[in-house]
Order: C-alpha cells, then structure tokens, then sequence
C-alpha cells in the first residue's frame, strides 16, 4: 500500500471523550471535562471539509437545532446532513471552543467521500440477517437491565448521572464491548458497512496526528461517539493521503440550515437515541440550572399544560400523583430518577384513564416538540438561502417560517391606499414568490383551492417550513444563485425538454405567473415551433386556451401580454384551419373534439378582440354543412352556430329536416342529433320545429333502424335534467293529441319489465350488422 | 367455623403458598410498610422468575409493564383500577397482587346492582344492636374496614356494577383513608399498607358509568387482551393444567394442537378477521375472552373424564365451541356458521375433525 504510515507516539495520551451522539449528559460532562483539562485543539466528528462552518456555528446568536447540509455539486443531487441540537456535545464542544479561545476542528472524512460512501452502508440484501442479530443482542441487554427499551436503559444508566467522570470511562467501555459483540456478526453479514466505518476512523487517526505536530497529546481533545473511542485510541492506523486519494469521492458542497425537531425525531445523520428531543432539551436546560432533579416535575406539568391546552382534563392532584407514579415505578427499577418512559406510564395511568391514545396529542408536543433553529444572516449560507431570507423579509413572510402550516390569503388587486409601488402590490408580489417556490418545488407554499369561481383577484395558500424544505432551497443552488434565477433556470432547462404543445403553453403561463420575463420570449418562440407541425387539434386547443387565459390574468397581475397576443392568434388560426380534418373520425375521438370546439367557443367570445372570429364560424359552417364528417361533430358545430343566433329558424328546419328525413341511417341521424344536444338544451327545447322533425323522424324508421337509433337517443338524452326531459315529455305529447298532462306523465313513468329488458338488450347492440 | 380440607377452589395465597415463603426468604431489598415482601419480589411473584431453587410460575404473561404500573400504585398509596374486557384476567392479577402483597385475597367485594353502602363501610349486627346497643362487638366489618383496620389490600370487583351513589362512598375512603363510625362516636383511620384495587368491566360501562370524582382518585390501568397466539395458548395451557390438578380431572390434558386451535378460532372470531388479516368475520355478540378458552377446555375434559375415552376429542371442543360462540341464538348461529364453512372448512385435513363436528352440531 502506497505511503502507508505509523500511529505516532503518545496519540493515545490524548484526551479521548466517547460520546453517545444527541446526548445531554455526554455534553455536561464534556463541558466538566473541557474546563478541568482547558485543551488548546478540539477535534470533533464531524465533515473536515466543513472546518470553515464552525465559526458560524458558534456565533451567539444561532439557536440549533441546525445542521450542516452537504450536498453533491452535479446531478443527481445527493445530501447528508449532519444534525446538532443545543444538547449535542459537538455542538456544545465547538462553543466551549469559541469562548475559550481554543481551535476546533472537524475530523471525520470530507462530505464528497461521505456522501459517496453512503450508498455502501444500506446495502439492502446484506441486511437482514445482521439486524434481526443486533436485536437479539440488544434485547439481552435490556433484559438484563430489567428495562422495556434500549432508550430506557440508557437514560436510566447513563443521562441520569451527572457525577464526576460517571460518563466517558464507561461508555466508552460500554460501546466497545457492545461492539465487541457486533463486530464480527457485521463483518460477516454487511462487510461494507462494517468497513466504512474503519475507513473513517483510520481517516480520523490521520487528522488527529496532523493536529499532533502541532500539539501536545495532553492539549489535544477528541470528540466522537463513543463507538470509534477506543479502537482509535488504540489500534487503528492512520490513513495516508494515498489512501484517501483511493477513496471514491464526488465534489461537494457545504452549508448551514436551520433543523427541526421533528425532523431529529424522525431520521438522525447520527443514529438512534433521539425520539423525544424536547424532553432532551428540558433535560439539558435542567443540567444547566443544576436541577435535573426536577425534570420529572418539569415535564410532567408542561404534558398537563399541554393536555388542559388540548381540550382536557389534568387537575394539578394529577400531576402530583403522576410524578409520584413515576417515582415508584423507578424505584421498582433500582433507579435514581424516571426514565421517559416511567412518565409516560405514570402519566398514562394518571392522568390518560390508562389511555395512551388519550394523550398522544399531547405527548408528542412534549417529546417532540416543534423547535426549529434559527441562522442569523449572513452566518455561511448558499447564495440562494440567503435570497430566500431577503425574499421572506421583503415580502414580510417571516412568521411563516414556522413548522406549524398557516393559511394566507392574498388580494391581487392592488391596494389604492397606500403610497408606495411596493406596499400596492404586496400581495401581487407575494403571489409571484410564492409560485416561483411551486415552481420549483420547494414545498414552502400549498396553493389552496379557492371556491369563489372566477375570482382570479384571490389566492390562498397554506404555508408552513420543515428542513426539507429548506434542503430543497439548497438544492435550488446548482440552478442559480437566487431564487428567481433558479426558477429562470428551471424553466429553460424544461423548455428545452418540452415536447408537446400543451406543455410549451403551460410553462409560458408560469414565465407569466412567476413573472420570469427572460423566459417567455423563449418559452415562445418554442411553443410557436411546436405548433407549426403539431396537428393535434386538441393540445392546439387547449394550448390556445391557456394562452386566452394568461391575456385575461394579464391586468390583474399587471401583465404585459401584447407579445402573446399574435402567438394566440396564431394558435387560433391553426385550429380553425384542421378543424374540418379531424373532424373525419370516430365517435371515441369525437369526444375530446367536441370538448375542443367548445373551448374554442369560449376562446372566440373572450378574446374577441383578438382572434379571428370569422375564421372560426366558418370552420363550423364547414363542418356543419358536411354530410361525411363525424355526424355528432356536425351536430355539434351546428348546435354553436344556433346558439350563436347566426342561424335562421328558416334554414334550421330545413337543415333539422334534412338530417332527420326519413332513409337517413340511424347513426348519422341520431348521432346528428346527439351531437347537437350537447350544448345548450334551451336553444332547443325553444324549437317546436325540432321536436315535431324528431318526432316524425323516429316513427318512420325500421325496426332494425330504430333500435339503433334509441342507442344514439338514449345517449343524447342522458345529458338532460329531469325538468328538461318533462319539457319534452309535454312537447310530444302536445303533438299526439292527447293535449293533457296524462301523457306527458305517461311517457315519464318508469319502464316495465318487458321494456326495460329489452333496452337492456340494446347495450351490446352490434352496429356493424 | 370448623376447619375446612377438600377446598374447591384455594384462594391464591394458599394455592401458591411455597412460592410466596420462598420469595419471602430470598428477598433482600426493603419492603413497604405493611407488605410482606419487596415490590421487586411481588413482581417477581407476578410474572414469574426463580427465587432460590423455587420456580415461580408466571402468573400474569404478555404485559410486564403494566404490572409494574400496578405496583408501583399500590407504593404509592393510591388505589388501583384495573378496566379490561370480559376475561382478561382482572380478577386473577387483582387476587394474585393482594395475595403477594399481603398474604391476603380475600378482603372482597363483589360489585352487584344490590350492592350498598353498608357493604363497602360496615353495617351492623342487629340482634346485638337491640340488645347491647352500639358497640365495637355489634359493628359488621366490611372488606374494605378490615383492610383499613389491618393495612391490608381490599378488593372491589366489578365496581361498574354498583349503582353511583354507592361507588361514591369510597369517595371519602380514597381520600381521607378514614370512616366515621357517628354511631360510636369515633373513626377509624386507615393503617400503612392499605390500598384497594378495583376492576371494572369495559363492557359493562353502560350499566353503571364511574363517577368522574371516583376515576380522578384512581390510577388506571387497561388489561388488553393477549397480545399474540403464542402467548394467549401458552396462558391457556397453563391455567388448564393447573385447574385440572386442582379439580383432579381424570382425563388427559388436551394437546396443544387442541389448544392453538381454539384459540386461533377464539382470537378470529374476537378480532373479526382471519389471522392472516385476509379475510373480514363476522364477530358473534358476545365476549369470547381467553378465560372463556380456559374454561371450554376444563368443560371438554370434565367430559371426556366423565363420559368419553379420557381424552379429548373433537366432539368434545366442538360442544364447548357451540356453546361459548353462539349466545345469541338467532344472530350467532349464523355468523359460527359462515365461520365454519368460509374458514374451518377450508384449513385442510388436520381441521376437518373438528369442522365436522361442529357441523354436525350446528346442523
């Protein structure tokens, strides 16, 4: 091996402090210990690439939890995070560090290779079998102890003792047994785990003998979990640079974030331990204040202040007889102190009615909590945080960057009362913000459904912050340097993967909503290419539309849209002109044209001004006039036009007579007519004339010819309300004669056996008879 | 009264004599006024261990640590309330933590609709109260007066089924662990070492609610049923054996076969869905607890001792099925019925004894 070289003398004279990650009482005797010893290094586990951020993290004002976020500078974009909350006793050591004026340094190896050795770790086929092992193991272990669980056992022997060195002696002795015991079943079961960890202690070894040229063992503390503590001590070889060099490594970059407590609940960088970190926080504020002693009390209260919070009931009796339970329950356990579970037990039993589920709202705000760090500006941050803090300021957001979700509602109109641009459109500006974040998926912002139709003045959105959110900002960075670069950025890299017309149309309605001007002349231009070839009526449609619909929006958020005005224009023309094409086609792709038209339609009436509406009439003039086109299309084109009132009732008999004239097959006939019936069924019911050539139409139609028919019909009628059909019922019944209700009610009552069964016959009729 | 041998059924401090002297003389650790031995050793006593050579036989499996809330209850000098369904073994930890902790189960009520104030106090005995007048000798000492009296553990079954008033007379008890006794003019204040521990039936819950002011004075803890196959069949077993010694049944215990398929049925059938969870049931409208398993079993040997070939057969627990599933004639039958033939029928041939005679039963 190239450059291999040797543990130098005296490295396990240097003050090794084993530490169990997330640990209250491993930072208070960390502290005890600092001060006795007053080191000139501290070496902490921890990125050494991020050696730069500890400055930042001890700042006064950083309030943890935080993290520090790596992550990959190319796609695909990996992460590791590398949580501290006030209670970690890295987090703690950096600041002793800080405040004593000695060096702190990060040890452990740099991101890039960290984040590439990963993968290594969770190799899922080498799992299983090692897991169920270091269960059993453990279980030995709490059953030993006379505890329910690993939490307890440790809390119990080890967070509770706040003696002199009661710490660092045993649970570094602790942890190597227990790896004694898991070592060789994890080399045999997931060697690639097993051996990323060796990896990174002989990397840490390295960095602490570097620090060794420089000081003395005796000055020199060592930060890490307790696990490494005593093989780096004393066996494991230093890494050369050749070695690392052999190390896969991709290039990574470093930031700081605020972190949650849900969040550390949840999933830790750094391994179990942390189920419940606003106890651990009530625990570690108690240390402080030399009150451990009162932490049952404390918590106990705080969970009753929480419950009567909640809409229960927790008399202060209650909570006395809890803590009392609590304390039975760990004398039971030969303990000093209630473990988190002895509370919760007593709580359960005193205050829950032996209920869990009646307190679980309640003790997930105690266990858990909803803290979320705070970083001051400009503590090191990535360009685009740090414009997303500017961002939030500006747009006077900050009291939504809280875990817990809140609504805003937003007023696009601008606000004539007050004096400045920037205060007029708050709101408006908000918006664009706001769908910038959509746009590029940072879950920051929800749009809510407004239920006020057509009010395109209103916004709601439902806000609320979690770290993934934050990590998704960092992210954002390889896209640009602030938020409304990324979101630039995103949109050319879609535009350029934009493959349908619909697509191109809806990210201009983004450039526009997001106000990305740079990108819409672009988005333009593609969609524009894209429509030229594109012969799908539809997606032109519908692309149209969504133009239609940005020129509409376009006062309300102060919009320039002169440049989509031509392109809509242009998409209109092109539609028109393929109408009567497509029209040559079967009833399963007449429904979406059908759809089309309509849009069309309205497309036609709101943007008048613009679009070329003769065009448009004569495409349907065209479509309905033809005999060979899909016959529901022609009916469908026909029932726009006399909608339109561009109609004669003249020309309408004559062409209702002309389609429904007697010889006239079935399918073309009455899907005319279903087609027709689509829109809207006053302009018809209005019509006598109709009705009367229906009526005719039908009584002299075959039988084979008729059960055709009623298939169209029946079709055809489904779309009508249950008054409509008894217009109808009473207009046919005024033409057979009988001239009274009774047959209008005849005609409404249900079908009998026999005809029901014989229209039932009709679903699978066969039209190609 | 003259001394009784034959016992039907002993009290848990007699049936478990040996293990209770033997945990008494291992113990080391401190134990709370008035108790016999150290809680460590109750529990151990409870969920079972060794105590010098001794085995101590679990008596309560599956939960450890809500017997361990229990007795940390009783250090604390609060009561007990222990709310479960029908079945899940209430009573039986209730006796067996009274026996532990002071040698003594049998400081009894048993909540009743007829149950009345002078139950729970004391009340008087009336041929001296006309005779003598009030006297220390005319009073009738309840369970509760003698458990105070002693500093001993009093037990209160079923106290759901008491009517509100009467519940509410331990109001006082809890609290100021005193009664007054007017009649004599003085109270009797409660000694170290007493508690009660309560139980009450989660079923029961719409005959009688419990006063909110009497749950407040109580620390509660839920039996839940067992929570998998393995344990619920090792609880039978257990239990089955040790009531047949008790009762000298002469025929074989049943094989755990026998056992793992009545529980299978009984867990199925309580939980509305096979146990795979593939298939939704139809539960029947009674409880189908696992000391109603323990008792249909006992119910199969006595038969098959008394009438059969000494050993049980399917018939037998197919008898005993019938008759512990369908309570309610018109609605049960049919949901034991699709039971059988949608699941049993279906299980193969080590489970086509038993479908048949069920069938045959069930017509």
């Amino acid at each position: 091996m190239a450059g291999a070289i040797q543990r130098m003398q005296g490295i396990e004279r240097v003050n090794f402090f084993g530490v169990r990650h997330l640990s209250p009482a491993a930072s208070w005797h960390l502290l005890k210990l600092l001060n006795k010893l007053k080191p000139k290094c501290v070496l902490i586990e921890g990125p050494s690439d991020s050696d730069y951020l500890i400055s930042g993290i001890s700042r006064e004002e950083v309030v943890p939890p935080i993290a520090i976020l790596a992550y990959t500078a190319d796609k695909p974009v990996s992460t590791v995070f590398y949580p501290f909350a006030e209670y970690s006793p890295e987090y703690q050591a950096m600041k002793w560090a800080a405040s004593s004026k000695a060096e702190a340094h990060f040890i452990d190896l740099p991101s890039g290779v960290m984040i590439s050795l990963n993968p290594f770790k969770g190799d899922e086929k080498e799992n299983s079998g090692y897991y169920s092992f270091v269960e059993g193991l453990y279980s030995d272990l709490i059953k030993q102890g006379g505890e329910n669980s690993y939490d307890s056992y440790w809390e119990r022997n080890f967070e509770h003792n706040l003696n002199e060195g009661a710490y660092n002696e045993t649970v570094t002795l602790h942890s190597a047994e227990i790896r004694g015991l898991l070592e060789p079943e994890e080399f045999k079961c997931m060697p690639s785990s097993n051996a990323v960890d060796l990896v990174r202690e002989s990397y840490m070894v390295g960095q602490i003998q570097k620090y060794l040229l420089k000081y003395k063992p005796e000055e020199i503390a060592v930060v890490t979990g307790a696990y490494h503590t005593a093989r780096m001590k004393y066996e494991t070889m230093p890494m050369s640079v050749g070695e690392l060099g052999e190390l896969p490594r991709r290039s990574s970059k470093l930031t700081l974030m605020p972190y949650s407590f849900y969040r550390l609940s949840s999933r830790s960088g750094y391994g179990a331990g942390n189920s419940a970190p606003e106890y651990y926080q009530l625990m570690w504020s108690s240390m402080q204040g030399n009150d451990l002693g009162a932490l049952p009390i404390k918590y106990i209260s705080k969970l009753g202040r929480l419950v009567r919070g909640n809409g229960g009931y927790c008399s202060t009796a209650n909570i006395i007889e809890a803590v009392r339970l609590s304390y039975a329950l760990t004398y039971l356990k030969g303990g000093a102190m209630p473990t988190l579970s002895d509370l919760h037990d007593a709580c359960v039993a005193c205050i829950g009615h032996g209920e869990f589920s009646e307190l679980a709202t309640a003790f997930a705000l105690s266990d858990i909590g909803v803290a979320f760090g705070y970083l001051p500006e400009g503590i090191s941050q990535t360009p685009v945080q740090d414009d997303m803090n500017r961002e939030l300021k500006r747009l006077k957001l900050e009291k939504y960057k809280s875990t817990i979700s809140q609504k805003l509602d937003l007023d696009l109109r601008g606000n004539l009362k007050v004096k400045s641009e920037e205060a007029a459109f708050l709101d408006l500006n908000r918006s664009v913000f706001l769908h910038r974040l959509q746009f590029l998926g940072i879950g920051f912002a929800q749009k809510a459904v407004v239920n006020q139709e057509g009010a395109t003045w209103r916004e709601s959105w439902v806000l609320g912050w979690s770290p993934e959110v934050e990590a998704k900002v960092v992210e954002s960075v390889l896209k640009g340097d602030t938020i409304e670069l990324a979101a630039a950025f995103h949109l050319r890299d879609k535009l350029e993967g934009c493959k349908n017309i619909q697509e191109a149309a809806k990210l201009i309605s983004i450039s526009y909503i997001c106000k990305l001007s740079g990108g819409t002349d672009n988005a333009a231009s593609v969609l524009q290419a894209l429509a030229v070839d594109s012969g799908d009526f539809s997606g032109t449609v519908e692309a149209a539309r969504e133009l239609s619909m940005v020129i509409q929006y376009g006062d309300i958020r102060r919009f320039n849209t002169s440049a989509l005005e031509p392109l809509l224009q242009q998409l209109f023309l092109h539609a028109c002109l393929m109408l009567l094409s497509v029209s040559s086609c079967d009833n399963k792709a007449a429904v979406s044209i059908a759809d089309a038209i309509n849009t069309m339609h309205i497309i036609s009436q709101e943007n008048s001004e613009i679009v070329d509406g003769m065009e448009w009439d004569k495409a349907l003039w065209g479509l309905a006039g033809r005999d060979d086109k899909n016959a529901k299309l022609s009916g469908a084109a026909f029932a726009v036009l006399l909608e339109r009132g561009l109609i004669t009732d003249e020309f309408c008999s004559t062409e209702i007579s002309r389609r429904l004239s007697p010889g006239v097959p079935a399918d073309l006939g009455a899907g005319w007519f279903e087609g027709m019936s689509m829109r809207n069924h006053y302009a018809l019911l209005s019509r006598i004339n109709l009705w009367r050539e229906l009526d005719n139409y039908i009584s002299s139609l075959e039988d084979e010819e008729f059960r055709k028919a009623l298939v169209y019909m029946r079709r055809a009628f489904g779309g009508f309300e249950a008054y409509e059909k008894n217009s109808i019922a009473e207009l046919l019944s005024d033409f057979w004669g009988e001239g009274d209700t009774d047959m209008a009610v005849f005609i409404q009552g249900g079908l009998e056996g026999a005809e029901a069964s014989e229209i039932d016959g009709l679903n699978d009729f066969d039209f190609d008879m | 009264m003259p001394k009784q041998t034959d016992i039907l059924r002993l009290p848990a401090e007699k049936l478990y004599q040996a293990e209770i002297e033997a945990l008494i003389a291992e113990d080391k650790d401190e134990k709370p006024t008035g108790w016999q031995m150290s809680p460590r050793s109750v529990l151990k006593f409870i969920i079972g261990g060794k105590a010098g050579k001794k085995d101590i036989v679990p008596k309560y499996v599956g939960h450890d640590r809500l017997v361990e809330v229990a007795i940390a209850t009783l250090l604390t000098d609060r009561c007990l309330l222990l709310i479960g369904e029908p079945g899940t073994a209430k009573s039986w930890l209730s006796e067996n933590l009274s026996a532990a902790v002071c040698n003594d189960s049998n400081m009894v009520i048993q909540g009743t609709a007829g149950t009345s104030e002078e139950h729970i106090r004391y009340s008087w005995n009336y041929a001296l109260l006309l005779a003598d007048g009030p006297s220390e000798k005319a009073l009738v000492k309840s369970p509760i007066y003698r458990g105070m009296e002693d500093g001993k553990v009093a037990r209160f079954e079923e106290i759901t089924r008491c009517p509100s008033e009467v519940q509410d007379a331990l109001i006082s008890i809890i609290s100021e662990k005193n009664i007054a006794i007017p009649e004599l003019g003085g109270e009797l204040s409660a000694k170290r070492g007493f508690s009660i521990i309560a139980t009450a039936n989660t079923r029961d819950r719409g005959v009688n609610d419990m006063s909110a002011a009497l749950k407040r004075r109580f620390n509660i803890v839920i039996l839940p049923a067992p929570a998998d196959l393995k344990t619920e069949a090792g609880i039978v077993m257990k239990r089955v054996s040790e009531i047949s010694q008790s009762y000298k049944l002469k025929a074989q215990l049943p094989t755990e076969e026998a056992v793992i398929k009545i529980v299978t049925i009984f867990r199925e059938l309580r939980g509305g869905a096979t146990l795979d969870g593939k298939q939704k049931l139809k539960p029947p409208s009674g409880v189908i607890s696992t000391a109603e398993a323990i008792s249909l079993l006992t119910n199969s040997m006595a038969l098959a001792a008394s009438f059969g070939i000494g050993e049980i057969t399917d018939e037998d627990i197919a008898a005993g099925l019938q008759g512990a599933v369908v309570k309610d004639e018109s609605k049960d039958q049919a949901a034991w019925k699709e039971y059988l033939e949608n699941v049993v029928k279906k299980r193969g041939s080590e489970w086509r004894g038993l479908y048949n005679a069920c069938r045959e039963l069930n017509g």
